[in-house]
């Protein structure tokens, strides 16, 4: 019922989209099908396959949200879900695999048992190599069964490591794709390693599949306050006439983690923190942020507007980048690893695990803002936000009640992505009583204190745009090509230059770099001022 | 004036604002440069601790009559103000706190309500607080008889100590208690003053011997807690009698002052007979409200405001007083002033223009003030049709009966006095040109609350405008400051329920002035009194304030006297009149305080 009206919601709000998209292929769209079903009166099923069921992503991720989308009534009536991978299980043994991971919404207990058995039943599992024709022909006859006859969508979620991307696209597409409805593919991050890797994956990709069948996922874009970003700069008057260059100071896009690597830096060495985290995640944000305003809440739109922006920005250069990797550390009794001593990661690796960058944007509206990005593992916090500091206020009366330190005085708007998600904005204010002191507090909105409903992950949003066809937060090819060009020149260079990272110690604050390179841009860091 | 009081006091610590020159700022920039000339920033550092002493009383000393006292005053606060070393302030600081002044305050109409309850429990604050000057003195003035400890009595009944700070508080009472006196006497006599004067004259000097009398300068200040008809005979006695020979003297007068421009002006004309505009010090006690000061700041202080503050971004402002209770039998004085004269007039305009001045150069009073008066001579003249009066009627909740304002005793029964009034002003400037400003006011109300409400526009070519439905009014962006009770600023705003799908939500950015701070929010009144203290005018209306006030009101209050409208009748504990709605839906503007998502929201 609740997601019926979502549905409505979304399509209402998506109605110019089937219309003006040329883009679109009236029958791969959510609206074409209804059309369809509408005339065969038949409704359609979907069937999601989770290409690599038996991985870390998929326990921890997918099934859950999968079931929070059919505990929230939001998939079709019809569906089915198949595991695939190469280990040999049966249906059961996957009914109990993922049962272990799944959990019932806080707000909502009731039946949770029942509706997690129904969930059960329509989960199967297809033993088979990633890339056997084969065994993508025994899926596709699988399937087949479940659909008896149904307008039939399928959609096949990528949870695999990304060599393996190219086969697995290829068998489900010339195998297994849907004969009367849609197919979808899902991939996972990384897409590429650089340019030229990330371009060849796509020219693969599209041998197989059309740029509207690929869903790229980033599943920061899926978090309630990333979506919320456009909500409040377009919707509320009173930010959009300050979100310039003539208000705002600088941006900060903060990233941390509070621990390493801890056994599992395989795959991270090979990436390092700012393909694993800044030219994805935090570019993506950064680009929500700072585009125009689109024409129409359209994915097409929107992405328009954020490729404008990557491709505005200013070539990133050695000098505006720290890289950091951490060491180990002892404190008290307890000791902690530096990143070497993972034993999956080489012993004289330089792979960054830190890194903070100053981006600099060349367009009318962010001429000379830095934007600077921090991302980092084994610091001292956990989280992710963005903060917007605002300019000093020109010909402060007050400026004599704030002692030297006017930085502090200014104004600035934090969006606390993760944990505990709020918005808040920091004023200045007079401290009540006798006298004239003046005071930085904070106008709050804490999503914990005002929404009682439990936030869902991003993954539940982004399945279920991708079942929907709204292709608002994944990632155009060409925002992909944007993104790469910006960081491939700096990463090659670090890496041709075996730039030695700067070494901070596991649970600190990050090298002491970041500062100065705020600094130089006469800037501090919002998440490491005394205030916060 | 510097601080006057200890280093404790919260407001000696900020003192920027306070070492303010007290004069017409025209007169400023010469003196304070050629303070400068003369006395050399470096100098009073050099100086040894008694010259230093000696300099500041000098310059003090000389300064006797109220006349010529303000350009010397100027001169020692030019000196203040230019030695910026912490260290030589202090040593000013002692100089007038440890032997220079002492400060006489009498509460002239002591054993009324407002003393009572309000003048006295500030002054104890303040002494508890250490913001009264080490040496100083409260009398009680009255008709009625009574001695020096029946005063105490009265006095300490209403006392009480901060929630904050319940340490002492008895052992601090008791000081307190012992440096208040009563004085018996009749207001228009100057014999009476005349003995008031002689028992503060041994108060002043009973802690310092006879030889350094001399030094010590005697400041003293009048609060005028009595009905109007005798402020000037009070003004007069008091001047005449009771000022002090060396130091200043000032006078708090408590609204109303006069009823129309004619007797606003004629009392006035009265005052100056006696005290000099300088000496004045016309209370309006929701000037003195922690969040009514706190305006500034958040205009001045915070970037993100300013630009916003213009016709451009507000849509419409809404300044909102209202009361749970009527008259409750005390409706005689109500009855011949109207809630438009007792609320509108004085407490809403006086916060309308703080909210809509320009920047002033500084914050000094005068500079603020001089802002002030522009708003208000800026304004449209009010019309009738911009005007809805109420009046309350009995109504019977439950098993309760609620009385009309005409059931009250002391109230005429034929009452056509306005115990409810909305309004919409305009202000003819190039900030402010097509913006309504709304203001209503009134008793025996559903709630009891004060507060300033700002709606801002709709977002142009808004993108989400669909996830709004049919009433975009709910969409707009609306900051609001509560004044009282539970002091808070919210902004609301639109944001997308957290959830699939998207859907948009009005929340608020939030700031609750009873979490965020612990300190117990002063009492007005010890703001104000404190002010007054210290020669701080800035929270106090200047007459040219006062004139541009009465102006704008007097020819709509004669007309709706004249023509004897009839008040529209609301229920008492009801919303109001509706009346009221239909004056705002003429601007296409919605009060905030009743709308649907405001109590969702609260």
């Amino acid at each position: 019922m609740l997601c019926l009206l979502i549905f409505v919601a979304k399509w209402a709000l998506g109605v110019s989209l089937a219309g003006n998209s040329p883009l679109k292929e009236p029958t791969q769209t959510k609206d074409g099908a209804n059309q369809f079903s509408n005339l065969e009166s038949v409704e359609p099923t979907i069937s999601i396959t989770v290409v690599g069921a038996s991985g870390d992503l998929a326990k921890k991720k997918i099934f859950p949200a999968l079931f929070a989308l059919f505990y929230e009534d939001c998939l079709p009536k019809h569906f089915t879900i198949y595991g695939y991978a190469r280990s040999k299980m049966t249906d059961e043994e996957l009914r109990e695999m993922i049962s272990g991971t799944l959990t019932c919404r806080i707000d909502k207990r009731e039946n949770c048992g029942d509706k997690m058995d129904q969930f059960l039943q329509r989960c199967f599992y297809n033993s088979g190599l990633y890339n056997s024709e084969e065994n993508f022909s025994e899926l596709d006859r699988k399937l087949k069964e479940k659909e008896v006859g149904r307008l039939a969508n399928r959609l096949f979620y990528l949870s695999i490591p990304p060599n393996i991307f190219v086969d697995a696209v290829k068998y489900a597409s010339s195998r297994a794709s849907s004969a009367s409805g849609w197919t979808r593919v899902i991939v996972e991050k990384p897409f590429g390693r650089d340019s030229d890797s990330s371009g060849e994956l796509t020219r693969s990709f599209k041998q197989y599949l059309t740029e509207e069948q690929i869903f790229r996922i980033d599943h920061y874009l899926g978090k309630e306050l990333v979506e919320n970003l456009s909500v409040l700069r377009f919707s509320n008057l009173v930010f959009e006439p300050l979100w310039s260059r003539n208000y705002i100071r600088n941006v900060q896009l903060i990233f941390s983690e509070d621990f390493g690597t801890e056994g599992r830096g395989g795959y991270f060495d090979n990436y390092g923190i700012i393909r694993d985290i800044m030219q994805n995640h935090l570019l993506q944000i950064l680009a929500l942020f700072a585009m125009e305003t689109p024409v129409t809440l359209d994915a097409e739109d929107i992405r328009n507007e954020k490729v404008k922006v990557l491709r505005s920005m200013r070539q990133l250069t050695l000098d505006n980048v720290i890289v950091g990797q951490y060491k180990g550390h002892t404190r008290g009794s307890k000791s902690y690893p530096a990143y070497t001593d993972d034993p999956t990661v080489p012993n004289n690796s330089l792979t960054p695990t830190f890194a903070a960058l100053a981006i600099f944007i060349d367009n009318a509206r962010w001429d000379g803002v830095p934007f600077l990005m921090k991302a980092g593992k084994a610091l001292h916090t956990k989280g992710a936000e963005i903060r917007v500091q605002f300019r000093h206020v020109p010909g402060n009366l007050y400026k004599q009640n704030f002692g030297a330190d006017l930085d502090k005085a200014t104004n600035e708007l934090v969006i606390r992505v993760q944990p505990d998600e709020g918005i808040y904005l920091k004023i200045n204010n007079k401290v009540p009583g006798l006298g004239m002191r003046l005071d930085r507090s904070d106008l709050n909105l804490l999503y914990k204190a005002r929404y009682t409903k439990e936030i869902p992950d991003a993954y539940e949003t982004l399945l279920l745009d991708a079942i929907e066809g709204e292709h608002r937060l994944f990632i155009r090819s060409d925002e992909l090509v944007a993104a790469w060009s910006l960081f491939t020149p700096l990463l090659k260079e670090l890496e041709e230059k075996k730039i030695a990272p700067e070494l901070y110690p596991y649970g600190s604050r990050g090298p002491v770099g970041a500062h100065y390179l705020a600094a130089k841009h006469n800037i501090r860091w919002g998440d490491l001022s005394d205030d916060s | 004036m510097a601080t006057v009081s200890s280093p404790n006091c919260p407001s000696s610590s900020s003192s920027y604002s306070r070492i303010t020159p007290s004069s017409p700022s025209s007169q400023l920039l010469p003196i304070r440069l050629a303070s400068k000339q003369f006395l050399p920033k470096k100098i009073s550092l050099r100086l040894p601790r008694y010259w230093n002493v000696l300099l500041s009383q000098d310059v003090a000393a000389t300064s006797t009559p109220p006349a010529s006292k303000a350009p010397l005053k100027k001169l020692k606060d030019g000196l203040l103000s230019t030695t910026s070393s912490e260290d030589s302030r202090e040593l000013a600081n002692f100089s007038i706190n440890e032997k220079g002044s002492t400060v006489s305050i009498t509460v002239v109409g002591a054993s009324g309500d407002l003393a009572k309850k309000k003048i006295f429990p500030a002054l104890f604050a303040l002494y508890y607080e250490d913001c009264l000057p080490k040496h100083f003195t409260v009398f009680g003035y009255a008709r009625s008889k009574m001695t020096d400890v029946e005063l105490r009595d009265m006095v300490s009944r209403t006392l009480t100590c901060r929630i904050d700070k319940r340490e002492n508080c008895s052992e601090k009472m008791d000081q307190f208690l012992k440096r208040c006196f009563y004085h018996s006497g009749q207001y228009d006599s100057e014999e009476n003053f005349k003995e008031l004067a002689k028992k503060m004259k041994e108060q002043e000097f009973e802690d310092v011997p006879l030889l350094m009398q001399d030094g010590r300068i005697s400041n003293r200040l009048f609060y005028l807690s009595v009905p109007p008809n005798i402020f000037i005979d009070v003004v007069k006695c008091a001047s005449t009698s009771a000022s002090s020979a060396n130091g200043w003297t000032r006078v708090i007068v408590e609204k109303p002052f006069g009823r129309d421009f004619e007797s606003s002006a004629a009392l006035t004309r009265s005052l100056k007979e006696y005290l000099v505009e300088d000496q004045i010090f016309r209370i309006d006690h929701y000037l003195g409200k922690e969040l009514v000061e706190n305006l500034s700041v958040l205009r001045f202080s915070n970037l993100i405001f300013e630009p916003l503050w213009s016709r451009q971004y507000i849509r419409n402002v809404q300044f909102i007083f209202s009361e749970d209770f009527g008259t409750e039998g005390r409706g005689g004085y109500f009855d011949n002033y109207g809630i438009i004269r007792d609320i509108m007039q004085n407490h809403l305009l006086q916060m309308l223009a703080l909210f809509a001045m320009e920047t002033p150069v500084t914050l000094e009073a005068e500079d603020i003030r001089n802002e002030k008066v522009k708003v208000l001579r800026s304004m449209k003249p009010l019309q009738l049709e911009n005007m809805v009066i109420g009046q309350y009627k009995g109504h019977t909740k439950g098993g309760v009966t609620y009385p009309a304002y005409t059931d009250d005793k002391t109230v005429p029964k034929g009452s056509l006095t306005p115990t409810f009034a909305a309004t919409a002003l305009f202000i003819n400037n190039a900030r402010w040109d097509g913006v309504p400003f709304l203001m209503k006011a009134g008793k025996a109300l559903h709630t009891k609350r004060a507060e300033i409400r700002v709606q801002f526009r709709h977002v142009p070519g808004n993108l989400y405008n669909r996830s709004f439905g049919t009433d975009l009014d709910r969409a707009t962006n609306e900051l609001v400051i509560r004044v009282q009770p539970d002091e808070a600023i919210y902004l609301k705003i639109n944001n997308k329920v957290p959830g699939l799908g998207m859907r948009l939500d009005r929340s608020n950015l939030n700031l609750h002035y009873a979490a965020r701070y612990k300190n117990e929010i002063p009492d007005a009144y010890e703001r104000l009194l404190l002010d007054a203290i210290e020669g701080e005018r800035r929270l106090f209306i200047r007459s040219d304030e006062l004139d541009a006030a009465w102006s704008l009101f007097t020819p709509l209050l004669k007309e709706i006297e004249e023509k004897k409208i009839i008040p529209e009748y609301y229920p008492y504990g009801s919303r109001g009149p509706v009346g009221a709605h239909y004056l705002a839906a003429r601007y296409n503007v919605r009060w905030g305080d009743i709308s649907a998502a405001e109590h969702h929201h609260e």
